[in-house]
Formats: C-alpha cells, sequence, structure tokens
C-alpha cells in the first residue's frame, strides 16, 4: 500500500506535489521521496519517515521544478531503508520511478536484468521497472514504446509513474489494478492514486483503468491503451467537491462549529487576566456616568450588559446602539464609554468612540480582535480571546462579550460591598459551571431543537419575549433569526405585550418565550402570566424552560427543557439554545448560513 | 479511496419484501436502491467498491454484474452465514491493505445528496477515523455520540431507552483503518464494541450530515426513502419512446423511462417516476410521491399516490392505492381499495408476525409481497401486511349459487 503522486505546470510545481503527497499519507507511510527536474537533469530526494518530516529533514521545497512525482511508501517488499525509499532510478539516470503495488515475478525479472548488467541498488521489486526502462529505450529510443514494452514484462499489480530526462516536460503512467487518477487544471496537470492528491485544486479528474496510460504535459494529457497504442477518448469526471467543506473540520458551517466552540470561548473569557477586567472597572466607578456601546449584535450585548450590571452591582449603565450615541448621550470628562466589537472595525461604534473622546470622556472598549481600529484607540481595552470568528452571523463572540459584562458587574458590586468576596467567589464559580453546561447541551440536546425547527421552518412571523435580563436575550435571538433565516422575529418584553400586541396574536404568530428558572420566582411568575395572555388567544408557544417535563402541562405547545442551572447562567443558556434554533430554521430553508445576504462580517462603513 | 458496501442483511423488519431480495434491491424513486448508493460513490471520486452479500444474494450478484461496467471497479464477496455486521465487514480484509483507509457503508441507508462526498471531505481534514453522524427523527434506535468541539466523538450511547436524548447518531457511513479489524477481532466481531474501542483509543472524529437521511428499517419507511429521493430531484425526464396520448396532464417533476404508454385522460401530479414499458390506463390519476417500476399495468381510472410499486405489477380498474407499497408481479383485482386511514384518525398500525407496530403515520396503507393475487373488489385494512404468493379471492355482493 502507497501512494503517489504527480504534476507538471507551467510554473514551480513543488508546493503542490508536497501537498499532493501529504494528502494521500493516510494510504501508508514509513518512508517518502520525491523526483524532480532542474536545469541539470533529474533529481532524486527520499529518506525515511512522514512527509512532512521528510520535507522538513531534506529542505526539498528549496528545490523548485515545473514537474516532479512523489511517493508515500508503505514497505511491502524490502525493509524501511533510504535505499528502497521511491523514487528508484536507472543505471544511467534517465528514468526516476515511482509504483504502488506488488510486481509478482520481480525475482525473475532481476535475475534477467543482472545478466544483462544492470546493477540493483535496492531490496524493491519496483527496481527492476527503471532498468527496464533503460533497456527497451536503448533499443527503440521511444519513451512510450519503452513504457509498453517494461508494461508486458511486468506480472503482479501497479500503478506507476515516471519522469526521464529524455523527455523533461512529460510525466508517463501506467495502471493495473492499483488505482489511478489524473486531474485536470488549466494550470497544472496532477496524478495520483486518488483524488486527495489534487482536490484543493481542481475537481476534474480523469480515472485511468486497468491496462492504459497516459502521459501529461502542463497544458496536455493523452490516455492510450497499453497493448495497442490507440489513444483512448476519456470523459472528465466532475468530482461532487467542496473544497471550503473540508475545512471546516467535519461540520456542515462554521455557524454551527462557532456554536460548538462556544465552551471554549467563555473559558477563554473567564481565563482572562484580572488586571484587565478590573482596570475596566475602575473606569466605570470613577465616572460620573458611564455608557455601554454597541451595534447590530453588540448592542443587545450592551443591552445584556445594562441589565446585568444593575441587577448585580446596582448601577445604571444606559446602553446605547452606536449609531444614535452621538444623538442621545451626554458625554463630558466625567463619563465615560465601553464599547462592543467583534471586529474592532465597526464605523459606527469607532464614530462614537471617537465622539466621546472629544468631548474629553474616557474610553474602553471589549474586542475579538486584536491590534483593530477600536483595541489602538480607546484607553483601556480587553481582547476577549475567542479565536477567529468566521461565520458572518456572530454568536461565540457574542456570548464571551456577555460573559465578560457579567465577569464586570460581579467585580462593580465587590467593589461597592454590595456582596462579599465568599458571594462573589461563589457567583464566578457558577459562570464556570457554564461551559461544562452548554457542552452537554450541545450534545443531548441538538436533536430536539432540530425537530422543532425543522417542524416549524415555514413559519413568517416570531416573536421572541422575555423579562428582565431575558428581554435583551430575546432580542438577540430574534436577530439571529432575521440575520441568518431572513425570518419575521420581532425580540420584546413580554409585559409589553398587553399594550397593544396582543391584538396580533392568531394561529399565524407563533411566539417563543424565555423562561427563567424557578427560583427566580417573580420574573418566572411574570413569564408564566404572559404566555398565558398568548394561549387565551390560541397563540403558539415554544417555552424554552428549566422545569421538568410535564411541570408546565399544556401551558406551551412545544417545549425546550433545559437543565436546572443558576439564574446567573440561565439567560447566556437560553441564547445558545436560540442560536441553534435559527441555525437550523435556516439549513431547513436552504440558506446560505455562513454568508447570509446583506450582512458583511465588519461594517465598516457609515 | 476503497468503498465497502454492507448488503447481507435479512432486515427481518421488512417483511413481506426484504423475505424475497435483500433491501438495496428495492427499486424506491425508480432506482434500485443500489444503484443510488454507487452513482453517489461514482461521483464522490470512488471507484473501488466491494458489496458484501449474503442474504438473497444472486439478485444483488446479478446486479453487481451488471454494474460492474459503469466506471467502477465492482465486486462481491459473500457472507456465508448471516451472522451480524462485524462478520460481514470481517469478509473483506483481504481486499484491504495495511495502513489504509477505506470508506464503510451500511447498504440500508438511505441520504438525500452525496453524503460520501461529505465523509471524504471531513477525513480529507482530518486524516483519521470518521464517523458520519446526523439527527435522526427518533434516536432509540441508533448509536448516539457524545461530541466536543473538534468533533471528536467522546462517548457512544447506543440504543438508549426513552425519550431523553436528542444527540446526533452514527448514521452507517465511516472512514476507517486498516486496524479497525483487529479491534473488530479483539472485539469478537462486535462492531458496536470495536468503533467504542476506537473511540476510547485511537479516537474517532465525526462528520456530522445535515441533509435527510434515513435508516430503513421498516416497511412504510420505503415510503419515506422515496419521498427523500423524490425531493432531491431537479428536473423532468421523459423518455422519447414514450407515447403520451392526448388530453394527459403532467405537472411537477416526473421521471417517464422508456416505451412507457399513457393513455388519454391520465393526470401525472409529481414527484412521480414511471419506469419503462408500463401502461397507464385512461383517465388514472397518478399523485405525488407514485414510484411504478418497470413492466407495470394500471387500468381505467385508477387513483395512486404516494405508493411505491415494484416490476411487472397489474392494477386492476377502478382501484385506488395509496400509501402502500407492492412487489413484484402483483396482481390487483379491479375495485380493490387500500383504506389508508382510520375512520377515527388515530395514527395506523402495522400488524406483521412480531404483532402491531406503532408507525405514528395517520395514513398507511397495505404492504403486498412479491407475487401476491388480490381478487376483485377488496377492501384492505390500514397497515395490512400480505406474505408473499398470497392468493385472497375476489369479494361478490351476488353470487350464481
Amino acid at each position: 500500500m502507497c501512494g503517489i503522486s504527480g504534476a507538471v505546470g507551467l510554473n514551480d510545481i513543488s508546493q503542490e506535489l508536497y501537498e499532493g503527497i501529504r494528502n494521500l499519507e493516510y494510504r501508508g507511510y514509513d518512508s517518502c521521496g520525491v523526483a524532480l527536474v532542474n536545469s541539470k537533469g533529474l533529481v532524486l530526494k527520499r529518506n525515511i519517515g512522514g512527509v512532512e518530516e521528510f520535507y522538513r529533514k531534506e529542505n526539498v521545497l528549496r528545490q523548485k521544478s515545473r514537474i516532479g512525482i512523489a511517493h508515500t511508501r508503505w514497505a511491502t517488499h524490502g525493509k524501511v531503508t533510504r535505499e528502497n525509499t521511491h523514487p528508484l532510478a536507472s543505471n544511467d539516470g534517465a528514468f526516476a520511478v515511482v509504483h504502488n503495488g506488488i510486481i509478482s515475478n520481480y525475482r525473475f525479472l532481476r535475475e534477467k536484468l543482472s545478466r544483462e548488467g544492470f546493477r540493483f541498488k535496492s531490496e524493491t521489486d519496483t527496481e527492476v521497472i527503471p532498468h527496464f526502462l533503460e533497456y527497451f529505450y536503448k533499443k527503440s529510443k521511444n519513451v512510450e514504446a519503452a513504457l509498453a514494452k517494461t508494461v508486458e514484462a511486468l506480472e503482479g499489480t501497479f500503478a506507476l509513474a515516471f519522469i526521464t530526462s529524455h523527455q523533461p516536460d512529460q510525466i508517463y503512467c501506467a495502471k493495473r489494478e492499483s488505482p489511478l487518477m489524473l486531474g485536470i487544471s488549466d494550470e497544472i496537470k496532477y496524478l495520483g492514486s486518488d483524488f486527495n492528491a489534487f482536490i484543493d485544486h481542481t475537481k476534474n479528474a480523469i480515472i485511468i483503468e486497468d491496462g492504459e496510460y497516459a502521459v501529461i504535459s502542463r497544458d496536455s494529457y493523452t490516455v492510450k491503451d497499453l497493448a495497442t497504442g490507440d489513444e483512448i477518448d476519456k470523459p472528465i469526471q466532475k468530482i461532487e467537491w467542496d473544497s471550503e467543506s473540508s475545512k471546516k473540520g467535519g461540520y456542515p458551517h462554521y455557524m454551527l462549529k462557532e456554536i460548538h466552540e462556544q465552551p471554549q470561548t467563555v473559558n477563554n473569557a473567564l481565563d482572562i487576566q484580572s488586571s484587565l477586567t478590573d482596570g475596566m472597572v475602575d473606569l466605570i466607578a470613577e465616572s460620573d456616568q458611564a455608557y455601554l456601546v454597541g451595534v447590530g449584535t453588540t448592542y443587545y450585548v450592551a443591552q445584556f450588559g445594562q441589565y446585568m450590571i444593575s441587577n448585580l452591582a446596582e448601577e445604571f449603565l444606559p446602553a446605547i446602539s452606536a449609531d444614535e450615541f452621538v444623538a442621545l448621550a451626554k458625554v463630558d470628562k466625567r463619563s465615560m464609554a465601553l464599547a462592543l466589537s467583534q471586529s474592532g472595525e465597526t464605523y459606527d461604534t469607532l464614530t462614537a468612540l471617537k465622539y466621546a473622546k472629544s468631548k474629553g470622556a474616557k474610553t474602553g472598549a471589549i474586542v475579538n480582535v486584536m491590534g483593530s481600529s477600536i483595541s489602538r484607540f480607546v484607553d483601556k481595552f480587553i481582547h476577549q480571546g475567542s479565536g477567529p470568528e468566521i461565520c458572518v452571523i456572530s454568536t461565540k463572540a457574542a456570548l464571551s462579550q456577555m460573559v465578560l459584562l457579567t465577569v464586570i458587574g460581579l467585580k462593580l458590586a465587590l467593589r461597592k460591598k454590595l456582596i462579599g468576596k465568599k458571594e462573589f467567589q461563589k457567583r464566578i464559580n457558577e459562570l464556570k459551571e457554564l461551559p461544562e453546561i452548554i457542552h452537554a447541551v450541545l450534545n443531548e440536546r441538538s436533536g430536539f431543537i432540530h425537530r422543532i425547527a425543522h417542524q416549524y421552518y415555514k413559519v413568517k412571523h416570531w416573536l421572541y419575549l422575555g423579562r428582565g435580563v431575558y428581554y435583551p436575550i430575546a432580542l438577540e435571538s430574534a436577530l439571529k433569526m432575521k440575520e441568518v433565516a431572513y425570518v419575521h422575529a420581532e425580540g420584546m418584553p413580554a409585559g409589553f405585550l398587553k399594550h397593544g400586541t396582543l391584538a396580533m396574536i392568531d394561529q399565524d404568530i407563533y411566539s417563543i418565550v424565555f423562561i427563567p428558572p424557578r427560583t427566580d420566582k417573580e420574573l418566572y411568575q411574570a413569564t408564566l402570566h404572559s404566555v398565558e395572555e398568548i394561549r387565551a388567544r390560541s397563540g403558539f408557544v415554544l417555552g424554552i424552560h428549566f422545569d421538568e417535563r410535564g411541570k408546565n402541562k399544556d401551558l406551551f405547545s412545544e417545549e425546550l427543557i433545559l437543565p436546572p442551572v443558576s439564574p446567573l447562567i440561565a439567560p447566556l443558556l437560553q441564547l445558545v439554545i436560540a442560536q441553534l434554533f435559527a441555525y437550523f430554521t435556516a439549513t431547513s430553508l436552504k440558506r446560505d448560513v455562513d454568508k447570509p445576504r446583506s450582512l458583511a462580517k465588519s461594517v465598516t462603513v457609515g | 479511496m476503497k468503498a465497502v458496501i454492507l448488503a447481507a442483511g435479512k432486515g427481518t423488519n421488512l417483511a413481506p419484501f426484504s423475505t424475497t431480495r435483500p433491501l438495496p434491491m428495492m427499486r424506491v424513486a425508480g432506482k434500485y436502491l443500489f444503484d443510488s448508493i454507487l452513482s453517489q460513490l461514482k461521483n464522490s471520486g470512488v471507484n473501488d467498491v466491494f458489496v458484501v452479500v449474503g442474504h438473497q444474494k444472486e439478485k444483488l450478484i446479478q446486479r453487481v454484474n451488471e454494474s460492474a461496467n459503469n466506471g467502477l471497479n465492482l465486486q462481491y464477496v459473500e457472507q456465508a452465514r448471516s451472522s451480524g455486521i462485524g462478520n460481514a465487514l470481517m469478509q473483506v480484509k483481504s481486499k484491504i491493505s495495511p495502513g489504509e483507509y477505506f470508506l464503510l457503508i451500511y447498504g440500508d441507508t438511505v441520504a438525500a445528496s452525496n453524503i460520501f462526498s461529505k465523509i471524504q471531505q471531513s477525513f480529507h481534514f482530518f486524516k483519521c477515523g470518521v464517523a458520519s453522524i446526523c439527527l435522526p427523527p427518533a434516536n432509540s434506535m441508533f448509536g448516539n455520540v457524545f461530541l466536543n468541539a473538534q468533533m471528536s466523538i467522546t462517548k457512544i450511547v447506543e440504543k438508549p431507552k426513552g425519550d431523553e436524548m436528542g444527540n446526533y447518531v452514527l448514521s452507517g457511513v465511516y472512514i476507517l483503518p486498516y486496524t479497525f479489524f483487529d479491534l473488530l477481532k479483539k472485539n469478537k466481531l462486535s462492531m458496536e464494541k470495536a468503533i467504542q474501542e476506537m473511540v476510547e483509543t485511537d479516537g474517532l472524529r465525526a462528520s456530522m450530515w445535515e441533509d435527510e437521511w434515513l435508516d430503513i428499517v421498516h416497511p412504510w419507511e420505503i415510503l419515506s426513502a422515496n419521498r427523500i429521493l423524490m425531493d432531491s430531484w431537479e428536473e423532468s425526464s421523459i423518455s422519447k419512446s414514450a407515447v403520451l396520448e392526448s388530453n394527459v396532464t403532467i405537472s411537477g417533476t416526473v421521471r417517464i423511462e422508456s416505451d412507457v404508454v399513457i393513455k388519454a385522460g391520465a393526470v401525472l401530479e409529481g414527484p412521480c417516476s414511471i419506469g419503462s414499458g408500463c401502461y397507464i390506463g385512461n383517465n388514472s390519476l397518478i399523485r405525488s410521491y407514485t414510484s411504478l417500476g418497470n413492466h407495470c399495468s394500471v387500468g381505467y381510472g385508477v387513483e395512486m399516490k404516494n405508493c411505491v410499486v415494484l416490476d411487472h405489477t397489474d392494477i386492476g380498474r377502478l382501484s385506488f392505492i395509496g400509501d402502500s407499497v407492492l412487489g413484484e408481479r402483483v396482481d390487483i383485482g379491479s375495485g380493490v381499495m387500500t383504506v389508508n386511514r382510520n375512520v377515527d384518525w388515530k395514527p395506523v398500525r402495522v400488524k406483521n408476525n412480531k404483532g402491531a407496530l406503532d408507525t405514528g403515520r395517520l395514513k398507511l396503507g397495505a404492504f403486498i409481497g412479491d407475487n401476491v393475487a388480490i381478487g376483485a373488489g377488496n377492501t384492505i385494512q390500514p397497515g395490512t401486511v400480505v406474505a408473499p404468493g398470497k392468493i385472497i379471492p375476489a369479494r361478490y355482493s351476488i353470487t350464481g349459487k
């Protein structure tokens, strides 16, 4: 079992050849080698070890070449030594061969060639091939004829490829039973044991069948019959392949990948140097008036912070949408603005910060991208360390920012002596449980969320309802639905319903209600009351709650039940559920999840 | 990459259809399931395929021989006794080389699009063992996986009781290393245990499948498979040798094969598939999700909806066939009715030799095995299974006696 690959192009192909053979390593590796052509002729490099190790040791990538073949070996005949490693050369050095398969009559052929004066330098079955090529070429002065004669002498199985100084612009390859494919792109022609050798560059494959050989050069390829030499017209097969998809590491979309990365990003947020959050707390505490600033998702993060900090630290930090900041905020040198941005490049947020600074206010920011404009502009900045967020829709970055604002709220409460150190540590420990719970919920609840999303994906109007800190969760959840699924979703405080909106409720308006844990007594009761108002008007309610199954019998039309958690992390857990709900609705609607329409990763225009 | 299709199982729960054929030889949405797998494999760049055959192997061997030249290197391997998946897989050990990875496919699963491409893409990234996973309608029949964010499977819970789990499940498509054969041997050929051990030792990564997916276990799931495959159609095709008489109405996506005759006044509502040589009588109504095999005859004024009918089956005039599966060479007399719901709209239960099974479906007709003859005028209770070869006499209200 071995892998072979080859490439020939207009310019240097050494990188493509390297990637190709590395992608064939799964076919077995104990040694590895390449043959290239430079101005002096054929160059062979080979050694024992895996592909990366070999390339590093031998400094192979320094060799530039427009043509090359490579081999990764899993020894069948002959020990794992440098001498036995492919490519194997003919005695005159004019042919270099890589081979996958087993030549069953090689002992006989070896003797025969030895009698003709050929010296064998390896113990492999393969080495008879370059010698035969040399032998027959001397007679016919024709490479293709020598190939046909050589193959005629071979018994057993092979997929072989060789380059020769007689025709230094062409790669020759032939097949009997072992697999062989060509990859055809405009710039470079490839060959490989399978498409893994070239799929990152082209999906156009030609499958070489038994008894066929092919000659490829930088701008053409021909496939011929080994026995007759007749040209065969081979169709190009388009391999169904999404190169981008293979980078997502088993996930269908970056959005889902990033949702699943949240346990890690929350941990990263909680591991951030204490002095950084302390610095931000100082900035807030020392100002007369602090504002939370964000736009889009981060505005809802700011709203979440506004509730959290008010609940925990009895401090009112108005959340202001960055695009409205100039119109609304009254800033002077006694105030501060804390901005939230994933990219750190958001135009509206930067404008708000510039305005604040121009009035002498202090500025701070929580940003995911190090070295971004906002991170360089503000007085104090926290790098949230969530890792690159590739999906245009923010999930993990937003959740981490919410966690950081909660930590800031707790520290502010500690500083104001509203809670003691013990209570503070208890709350921090509750936050530390969040990653593990998110992890468990993603594993054990994905199917339920998917089922409900798939059942109701045709719903045209959703109301997202929550009270207190669950209201910004409702807002952010509704935004996810709008952004990724293009479905109308409206976030609203649940108490708002009876002031008009109830009039809309009928069987076409669906509601999602974020129910707090029962330990949060008043909020819990008030929220359930809103559910009843909707149900009384035969509206549909999907309840996301923490009660045991059957506890609220008949109250909900559908329910998503979460494991009991502390009220501090309950809204954050519900947000994860809502992210998944929006995601599965979008996939049911066949939306372009990672690149939804009308949205860019960082909005840098005003 | 080499692929191995496991198609030796008996599929006992799929009676009456599995009694007379291996499941991959069911013709669903106008195509053998086996052929659907092969064409997806080919499009995913695989060209060496080994099929493990056992139960009713002759039909599959014949199909392997017929398909061998479609650009695939196709071979079959026989499993002498039906003794589990692990044993079936062991039969191909000699076809795989040490150090090699191979694609393993359970032959009783259906996916709407190319699941084999998807798993190879994941493999291209991970370069180690990969299992395809998906979210099924119910979790209790499958291996439920626990994942970490890097898509490593950390734990598998097989066939959990109750309905507390909403996990991703193993979907019967894997890319495994040669060393997996050692694990199988070590675990006494138990596939479940060998996979468990792989999770605990070398590790197994997951590749999420989000399109439709189905494991065909019960006969009514043949109808689901039919629906999944027909929903993936993007265009209609009508063979140039098909004859459509005047006033034939066609809507939606339809596939009409060679030498079909459709008589005047027939209405076809796609998606539906009409196999080669079929005859559709005057004023028939062929509604969506109907799949007719080759050489079937549908009499005057017949109504059909959501049903799979295999080759050489005749349906007499003025019959109704709905939400049903009919085998090969079934002879349905005139005026036969497959009643497809209970009068109280309670979900239909299917009665087979193991007792009555809940299907959860409000509409379901009958499951009629190969070579059954049903006399004129019969009405068939919802969820009835008729064993192959059975002859049901006609129902008369007036006789000459």
